[in-house]
């Protein structure tokens, strides 16, 4: 569905000093330089995939997204969507498409969003028949009934983000650019969303690229993870596959049913954290059944699970290597 | 007709925008309605008092101003409102969902938003004509009229065709408010026959900013003093000026890179 290969994409822009002097002379002079936004990446994406883009800012995800969606033209390389050109725009291609940013937005501010989804059903000229399949199915997946007469500006911020997906989804779209769907929401509107794109995907079958900085969104809907850094993809597989490569230890979480010296954890492992009635201790992989079975047989305990180190460390890691690379 | 239909669906929801606050729709109306009437009033009491200027006599040159007050209800009314939208979108990085739309870009900013009280310069254009014809004695005729009708078509393109290079700025200059307000304020020359000015300024309002063909050429034309040549060349410089226009609006599209995100 999706095709890149080695997509170079590069930004000119004009840089100055700060201070009025230089404000002065950039009136004259421009100095400009190269931003090596992607600098060269590959991947394709099947039909019915969902994918997550992770990168910290500035590491090139969006605007890769931007490629995809026709809104960039490469700088260099292929890039191929539902059999498209993206940059050409076609009609054909955009019918397919849909790009969700959560930063901005596309209702029209004064008025309720209702009105919007007339506005899309013209443009993107949508049967009635299937206009009212589509609008009643999204309301009932999103819980927008009581939403839709009021005037977007009088939404709140989730409620908005759920009327903002549903009107880029007016045109059953084969596929979906997410960029940063959550961003700004609370947690049960964060899971609200993640529903909904799963159950979209699940029901039309549609392909879904995801960029976000809630590792939860990632982990919760995407089996397929990319990780991209300074404009170069450096992961592409499955998140457990990611974790187990970054962060080979696991942790072990003890609980006591009375209070444990440090010095016996220090046996097992790095200590995180050592309370009262619970510690956490971080354990190779390798050592992980000693660790276990030394725990279990000089310990007071409880209860003891073997979790993977939070996702968010995880990253910070990763992308810390990058950057020492 | 797709085209249509999108049209259609973007004046309904410029009228439900217009409509949305209830005060503000009110003063808009009494408003567009009294400055409408400051307009026009001092018309009617100098009319007495004027001699021909530059070969016009006074109800003529009412005539030009009748087609000045039309188009800038064009202008003011459909135009600047929906390119100022276009700015707003090049600023806020938003232009990147009308440029996702399956539908002609151009199409969609250049009728985004309507502001429907307008309508009344058109009523007050209608006023000065029907003053204007009583004034010279007799009505134009049909041949006249639909002539006036074409050359008002290739005004409005060409008016439009302005419009559309300002905005096609916007792409790389990113603001140029300014620029919309300089045309606004130029445009107030077309309130003149194009006659009255001389040497370079003619030149100018005739080729390069074709304000002559905006109003002069259209009264003329309702006058039944246009000749056939200058009505062909007007009407086929409008059509070759837009599609100019166009040609330079789809190469600053594909100049555009969207603000970051």
């Amino acid at each position: 569905m999706i095709e890149v290969s080695h997509l170079k994409k590069w930004y000119r822009v004009h840089r100055r000093q700060p201070g009025l002097a230089a404000a002065l002379r950039s009136l004259v002079r421009r100095p400009y330089e190269d931003v090596k936004a992607v600098e060269d990446v590959s991947f394709s994406i099947a039909a019915g995939e969902r994918v997550g883009f992770l990168g910290p800012n500035g590491a090139g995800k969006t605007t890769t997204l931007k490629v995809l969606a026709g809104l960039l033209f490469p700088t260099e390389g292929q890039v191929g969507v539902a059999g498209f050109r993206p940059q050409d725009r076609a009609h054909g291609f955009l019918q397919q498409i849909t790009l969700v940013m959560g930063q901005k937005q596309q209702l029209l501010w004064d008025l309720p969003p209702s009105e919007t989804f007339l506005l899309n059903r013209a443009i993107y000229d949508i049967p009635r028949a299937q206009y009212d399949a589509t609008v009643a199915e999204l309301t009932e997946l999103l819980d927008l009934g009581p939403l839709l007469g009021k005037p977007a500006r009088q939404l709140s911020l989730g409620e908005r983000m759920k009327c903002e997906l549903a009107v880029a989804l007016l045109h059953r779209p084969k596929v979906l650019f997410l960029d940063e769907p959550t961003i700004g929401l609370d947690v049960s509107m964060q899971a609200t969303v993640r529903g909904f794109v799963r159950a979209y995907n699940e029901r039309f079958g549609a392909t879904v690229l995801l960029t976000s900085h809630y590792m939860e969104d990632v982990a919760a809907l995407c089996p397929r993870v990319m990780v991209i850094d300074k404009g170069r993809l450096i992961y592409d597989g499955a998140l457990p596959e990611l974790i187990r490569r970054v962060r080979p230890d696991k942790r072990v979480i003890l609980r006591f049913s009375k209070t444990v010296e440090r010095r016996d954890l220090e046996a097992l492992g790095t200590v995180v954290e050592h309370g009262d009635a619970e510690a956490i201790v971080q354990v190779s992989q390798d050592g992980l059944q000693a660790a276990v079975a030394r725990a279990l047989a000089s310990l007071p305990l409880r209860d003891l699970t073997v979790e993977d180190p939070p996702l968010e460390e995880v990253m910070r890691d990763l992308f810390a290597q990058g950057r020492a690379a | 007709m797709k085209a249509l239909r999108v049209v259609s669906a973007m004046m309904r929801a410029s009228v439900a925008l217009a409509l949305q606050y209830r005060l503000e729709f009110v003063v808009e109306g009494a408003l567009a309605v009294l400055w409408m009437a400051v307009a026009l009033i001092p018309l009617m009491v100098v009319f007495g008092n004027r001699g021909a200027v530059a070969g016009w006599t006074y109800p003529e040159m009412l005539v030009v101003l009748g087609w000045f007050v039309a188009l800038k209800g064009v202008l003011e009314g459909t135009l600047s409102p929906s390119l100022m939208q276009v700015v707003e979108h090049v600023r806020k990085g938003t232009l990147d969902f009308v440029l996702l739309k399956p539908a002609d870009a151009q199409l969609l900013v250049s009728l985004s938003k309507i502001e429907p009280w307008r309508v009344v310069d058109l009523a007050g254009a209608a006023a000065i004509f029907v003053y204007a014809f009583q004034h010279i004695g007799h009505a134009p005729s049909i041949a006249q009229l639909s002539l006036a009708a074409g050359l008002l078509v290739a005004a409005v393109l060409v008016l439009y065709s302005i419009a559309i290079l300002v905005v096609s700025i916007a792409f790389v200059a990113v603001r140029v408010d300014n620029l919309l307000y300089l045309f606004q304020s130029v445009f107030d020359v077309a309130r003149w026959p194009n006659s009255v000015f001389r040497g370079l300024l003619a030149v100018v309002f005739t080729y390069v900013l074709p304000l002559a063909l905006m109003t002069t050429y259209p009264a003329l034309a309702l006058l039944g003093k246009l000749n056939a040549r200058t009505a062909v060349a007007a009407l086929l410089g409008s059509f070759l000026f837009a599609s100019v226009a166009r040609l330079i609006w789809l190469s600053s599209i594909r100049r555009y890179t969207s603000a970051s995100s």
